[in-house]
């Protein structure tokens, strides 16, 4: 395979620029490449650094020229791609703070704002956390306590024989909330919801799921909508047995919260989509 | 206050949700309650008369509340009947198009019986004021 004889190319795209180093450059590359910048500042800029191994301090002068260029336009400078000796050598200049380096390049267009972030924020975790909390409390007079949160990559979500669920589809992110209740919980909860005791799970009684998970994702929908989140509406569902499904529902991650109450244990299960 | 008397029809595609609505109006008095599960059997059930109070909830599959409001408000025989809209999403964009379309009161679930009993006080007394002027 030819080695690439370029130093840098740029790709344009409608919004944001990327530069691509395809080798450590002469002292002639970086010339060429300082009579660009005034072309590149403009934009926001994601500089691809996978061909780089190292940067004399030439190199570093003409880059901290872009970065004072594109922060005068009140543009992104993103380095992505950056190998463990440049970050070094960045680090031992104390340029790591000064460069911005992410993590690849979906990471550096959400920071730039090109394409939505895919993160689920404390804020977020919380407005569900004590919604679900006041639904129990208004509709079912039951005292729910939480077991604080913790992120899983399982698919395990204890023993759970019914699932409320319900879609998010938000300014972040899409994903979906799912509250899972062993059977003699669920029973306990409705029960309490309707007044009268009701001993098995049936078509009749079993839509009780999804309504929780549609009032919990409402009220949580009040409070997270009035901090600019943009949560849509969305109809719930129900999901009976062990939720081998959630493996189609949420991929890699999803934040797990136990909750506790004299009518047992629950989870909700906070996840982005597959 | 309400009259118990009068013919109430809830209007909710969760069985669940209907149960604890009827059971909450039979502990305030309401004797003559009946059901549909989603905004088209409500037409139905309210045109050929089951309709002195609709409590409807809002996100619904194929009607839903704030359509059959709609259809309400522009049927000359239903257009004065009570009616109180159900959400668990109560944005005030929403809230304002449901007054827009003419709804009397709303109710965000979750909500307790006594919510659900100052709501229907306060959609009586609405009602009643509307009605005689």
């Amino acid at each position: 395979m030819l080695a690439e004889e370029y130093f840098f190319r740029v790709e344009k795209h409608e919004t944001y620029l990327i530069v691509k180093f395809s080798k450590n450059p002469e002292s002639s590359d970086l010339r060429q490449f300082e009579t660009q910048l005034e072309l590149i500042s403009g934009n926001h800029v994601i500089l691809d650094c996978d061909s780089l191994i190292e940067a004399d301090r030439d190199f570093i002068r003409i880059l901290l020229k872009l970065h004072l260029a594109t922060k005068k336009d009140n543009k992104f400078l993103k380095f992505i791609n950056v190998s463990s000796s440049l970050l070094t050598f960045f680090k031992k200049e104390s340029l790591d703070t000064t460069f911005k380096i992410a993590q690849d390049l979906k990471d550096a267009l959400s920071e730039i704002g090109v394409v939505p972030k895919r993160s689920i924020s404390t804020d977020f975790i919380d407005s569900f956390l004590q919604s679900t909390i006041k639904v129990l409390k208004i509709q079912a007079d039951i005292d729910v306590s939480h077991g604080g949160f913790e992120v899983t990559k399982t698919q395990d979500n204890g023993i759970c024989d019914i699932s409320g669920v319900i879609g998010i589809i938000c300014n972040n992110f899409n994903g979906s909330v799912i509250i899972s209740f062993p059977e003699k919980t669920f029973l306990n909860v409705l029960s309490k919801m309707l007044g009268d005791e009701i001993v098995e799970l049936s078509s009749e009684n079993m839509d009780g799921a999804a309504e929780l998970a549609n009032m919990i994702f409402g009220q949580a929908k009040l409070t997270l909508n009035e901090k600019g989140f943009g949560l849509k509406m969305a109809l719930p569902s129900v999901i009976l047995g062990k939720p081998d499904s959630f493996l189609s529902l949420h991929s890699g991650t999803a934040i797990l919260i136990p909750f506790y109450s004299n009518e047992g244990h629950f989870y909700m299960r906070i996840g982005l989509s597959a | 206050m309400f009259d118990p008397k009068t013919k109430v029809l809830v209007v909710d595609d969760m069985l669940t949700m209907r149960k604890i609505v009827t059971k909450i109006l039979r502990e305030l008095g309401f004797i003559d309650i009946a059901e549909a599960q989603d905004g088209n059997e409500a037409w139905a059930k309210a045109k050929s008369g089951h309709c002195g109070l609709i409590i409807s909830d809002w996100n619904m599959p194929n009607c839903t509340g704030l359509e059959l409001l709609k259809k309400i408000r522009a049927d000359k025989d239903l257009s004065k009947t009570p009616f109180l809209l159900v959400t668990a999403e109560a944005e005030q964009q929403q809230v304002a198009e449901a007054i827009k379309s003419g709804v009397d009161q709303y109710v965000v679930k979750p909500f307790s019986k006594e919510g659900l009993k100052t709501k229907l006080e306060s959609t009586f007394k609405k009602v009643s004021v509307r009605n005689s002027a």
